[in-house]
């Protein structure tokens, strides 16, 4: 469907929502990807930090796509096209990002005895250090509109929000 | 149930198309990282070490050198001392670094600084006369650097210090290009240690002659 024709039915409060929703988790994950983008080296430390990753093939793969792939899925979702699938995407990324991120803070939390909101780090996002808790719930959020747009039937301002 | 289908469909699609982007871009991007390249090696050669285990450097009064560093700080620095044994790396404290930098050999060429931080960090501020080499981008330097090292008698490889490994690993690449085990050491405390001491630095290029703390 191309939702550029002129729709059935007048605009709603929830189709503005929705492209303004969209507008926030495109620009989000345009501006993480291209942080990370600029300087894929620190990245990969980043992601290594983690631990999760031991093979040099898939820690490089995953620090050399990674940022890419957000910002490929970022603009899909601004533009409205496979809005959808790429709000899939994201949501794919989100979750295990946000639970490695919370592991690692509750270890941390754990070892350093401090506060758990107090807790700070680069988490590898691409916005530098942050307050753990801040990001927790900023991803909540991502993950929040992600689903919801996933689960949208159409969406305004889209190119072409479905490509099946 | 078809509705889900569709969208786990057309993610699938959305995830082919992303990954052939991000491929593509990440091939074509001048700061592209090489897929198949290990960029912190630090397993191959650790366990054989011809080294006995790596101690802490003394001066020449016996006292060990890395003792008060790692007194100061902290974990970070006790644990990269730890990784330096642990990969039959040498390590060299404070005094020595600074007893070698002092020696008429660093103007020689018989002692040589290695940088092996990148380019904004090196420029911002490096050990004068030191060479950078950032092993990430090891294509660039290792045609210089090399044999400047091979033909030192002393290669002393640091980064910023505490967490920092990338000397670690810089060391390991250039152990493996050839460069004798006994003539390299890593100066674990680094250039923050190195600042710290109110040691000169120099900003820009290489014998750029810009120092900060000229008279230490």
């Amino acid at each position: 469907m191309t939702s550029i024709e002129p729709s059935p039915h007048p605009w709603r409060v929830r189709d503005v929502l929705a492209v303004f929703a969209r507008c926030l988790l495109g620009t989000a994950f345009l501006y993480m990807g291209l942080n990370k983008a600029l300087h894929p080296v620190e990245f990969l430390k980043l992601v290594r930090q983690y631990e999760v990753l031991q093979h040099p093939l898939l820690l490089n793969g995953v620090a050399a796509t990674l940022p890419w792939f957000e910002m490929f899925c970022g603009v899909l979702i601004v533009l409205g096209v496979a809005v959808r699938g790429a709000a899939a995407m994201l949501l794919a990324m989100l979750v295990p990002f946000t639970w490695v991120v919370l592991l690692r803070a509750l270890a941390m939390h754990e070892a350093g005895g401090m506060p758990f909101c107090a807790i700070k780090f680069d988490c590898g996002c691409g916005a530098g250090e942050v307050l753990i808790c801040r990001k927790l719930a900023e991803n909540m959020l991502l993950a929040a509109l992600s689903t919801w747009l996933m689960f949208r039937r159409d969406h305004r301002l889209a190119l072409r929000d479905r490509l099946l | 149930m078809k509705n889900v289908k569709r969208v786990l469909l057309e993610a699938l699609l959305v995830a082919a198309l992303g990954l052939a982007f991000a491929l593509g871009a990440n091939a074509l991007s001048p700061r592209g990282l090489r897929l198949n390249r290990n960029y912190f090696p630090t397993a191959a050669g650790a366990r054989n070490s011809a080294l006995p285990p790596a101690k802490p450097a003394q001066d020449e009064r016996g006292q060990t050198t890395n003792a008060p560093a790692v007194a100061n700080s902290t974990g970070a620095l006790s644990a990269a001392l730890r990784r330096l044994q642990e990969h039959g790396l040498q390590p060299m404290g404070s005094n020595e670094v600074v007893q070698l930098f002092r020696d008429p050999g660093y103007e020689q060429g018989l002692v040589v600084f290695v940088d092996a931080r990148d380019d904004a960090h090196y420029q911002a501020g490096h050990i004068p006369g030191a060479w950078q080499f950032n092993h990430y981008r090891a294509e660039n330097y290792l045609d210089s650097v090399l044999p400047i090292c091979l033909n030192a008698q002393q290669a002393v490889v640091y980064c910023t210090g505490g967490e920092c490994e990338d000397s670690e690993f810089a060391a390991i690449m250039l152990r493996d290009a050839g460069v004798p085990r006994e003539k390299l050491f890593v100066y674990a405390g680094g250039i923050t240690e190195w600042t710290g001491n109110k040691l000169p630095v120099e900003t820009g290029a290489r014998l750029s002659g810009q120092l900060l703390n000229p008279k230490p």
